[in-house]
């Protein structure tokens, strides 16, 4: 994001839209297993809630790498 | 936020785009459901004819005499029952002395004072009268009584089902087979009489009682899950005393309106049969109702009334199915008494059940003997059922949603809930440290 005298300037770089769409879906899926690790939770079933915050954070944890990768050969070229 | 709360701003957002009108829409269609307390979530189908075949040519009336409660000694025998009842007290007093989490006084108290509503009641007696002492009927308040269209009334007995702690209520044309033949010795008759009556020899139904309102109560599956010990009775008990409770308000509200009401829980007749009919569930395994909702974690009642009623219809909702591959419940069994057979069938086993309809019949001597070896009941089957969630997750609507609509997946579901851990037995220990919503149960699970 740039910072010009009198607004900020948000770059949004293109992608095609597959990208865009696995980055949905990827959202949907680590959205729905922290809903699911609270929920189980909530539910007093630690096991479960357990299965779920594992599959969420490794599926942001890979998300995030995924994306950092491709952000840096983007830098890089 | 709660799921609830959450589409219901999604909805709201929607409502902006498209300009309110459909906010105002959904608002209200809520409302009549959260009223008629009666719908059941979209995956439901409402079906002509059940999943299960009757044999007409056999399937009658029921002689209660012949249930396991009634005929327990003459099914395990008196030497068995005999050395079984000396165990039980055994172990009853060993288990006090160890103070054994689940089996303690505190823990016995609870289950036995959860009876204490229940205890009010019984086949035309106290609470379950089929007339009423103390209700003011219309003639004495100087008015017609109530007269309305049948799917009017239909919905105002939901609603009144619902405020006395009805958890679903379904109506069905009273199919007089589910009722029984003879209970504690007596007849049950249907006459054209106009009020209901009993003598020495029999009980009598007026013919013109056409309709039967079939309600499911929630049982706490905090308490269940603590299964089999007391903790989990009290989750039954507490389930029959809020049926107690319920029914002998129905009926009285009933007379009230100037109609005849038989209120009934486990007496009387079938209420799995009834609220089959009456689309309340589908029948599984356990040869018990199975609600989409609540799963098994249900206690059932009925009241018989003459009031004109709009009669809903049996459901679909792929349980049948769910139930050919899942067999945990009969995996679960500490006695052995459920049926492991791929599909259900017309052959009972034993006397204890009513033959001439297609189920997968349980052997019920079993299930009781072990009710006495474990000291305090049992419920395991309703625990470990993958139909018993607390629905504080999406994932459950999905996968409930998913089995209704692709019983292909029904395996892998199955396999699912046992690797996520649901169905173990819960510490009745920690079960007195819970934070335990009123009456333990969720009044707003099911509500979509």
């Amino acid at each position: 994001m740039e910072t010009k005298d009198s607004h900020h300037l948000l770059k949004i770089r293109k992608r095609p839209w597959l990208i865009w769409f696995l980055r949905l879906v990827w959202l949907a899926w680590v959205i729905f297993w922290a809903e699911v690790a609270w929920g189980s939770w909530k539910e007093l079933e630690p096991r479960a809630s357990l299965i779920a915050l594992v599959i969420f954070v490794v599926s942001l944890v890979v998300g995030i790498l995924l994306w950092a990768r491709g952000y840096r050969m983007f830098r890089k070229s | 936020m709660n799921r609830r709360n959450f589409f219901k701003l999604s909805a709201g957002g929607m409502g902006a785009v498209v300009g309110g009108t459909l906010v105002s829409d959904l608002d209200q269609s809520a409302a009549v459901s959260k009223v008629v307390g009666c719908g059941h979530p979209w995956w439901v189908k409402t079906i002509d004819k059940p999943k299960l075949a009757i044999d007409d040519s056999v399937y009658r009336r029921f002689e209660s005499e012949k249930n396991v409660f009634g005929s327990f000694v003459e099914y395990y025998g008196m030497e068995n029952v005999r050395a079984l009842r000396q165990r039980s007290q055994k172990k009853r007093q060993q288990y006090f002395k160890e103070k054994r989490p689940g089996y303690r006084l505190e823990d016995r108290a609870l289950a036995d004072a959860g009876w204490v509503i229940s205890r009010l009641g019984g086949l035309n007696r106290g609470t379950r009268s089929w007339t009423s002492k103390f209700v003011t009927p219309p003639e004495k308040r100087g008015v017609e009584r109530y007269q309305a269209r049948p799917d009017e009334a239909a919905r105002m007995i939901k609603a009144a089902a619902r405020y006395f702690g009805a958890a679903k209520t379904g109506i069905t044309i009273l199919d007089r087979r589910h009722i029984n033949a003879v209970e504690r010795g007596k007849k049950i008759a249907f006459e054209a009489v106009n009020e209901p009556y009993s003598n020495d020899e029999k009980l009598v139904i007026p013919d013109k009682c056409r309709y039967a309102i079939a309600m499911a109560v929630q049982m706490s599956l905090d308490n269940i899950q603590c299964s089999p010990t007391a903790i989990s009775s009290a989750g039954s008990s507490m389930g029959y005393s809020r049926c107690e409770f319920l029914v002998a308000g129905l009926a009285e509200f009933i007379r009230g309106l100037g109609y005849v009401a038989i209120p009934s829980v486990n007496d009387l007749g079938s209420s799995v049969a009834i609220a089959y009919d009456a689309g309340l569930g589908e029948i599984g395994r356990t040869n018990r109702l199975i609600t989409p909702e609540y799963g098994p974690t249900v206690r059932l009642c009925k009241v018989i009334t003459d009031l004109p009623l709009t009669a809903d219809k049996p459901v679909d909702f792929g349980l049948l199915e769910f139930c050919r591959v899942c067999k945990r419940c009969a995996e679960a069994c500490p006695s052995g008494a459920l049926s492991f057979d791929d599909e259900p069938s017309f052959e009972v086993k034993g006397e204890w059940n009513n033959p001439g309809h297609q189920a997968w019949f349980e052997d019920s001597p079993r299930c009781l003997a072990y009710w006495q070896e474990s000291t305090s009941g049992c419920s395991i089957c309703i625990a470990v059922c993958p139909w018993a969630k607390k629905d504080k997750t999406l994932i459950h609507e999905i996968v409930k949603a998913s089995s209704a609509k692709i019983p292909v997946l029904d395996a892998l579901f199955t396999r699912m809930d046992a690797a996520f851990g649901y169905g173990r037995q819960k510490s009745a220990n920690k079960w007195w440290r819970l934070d335990l919503p009123e009456y333990g149960i969720d009044t707003t699970q099911g509500r979509g």
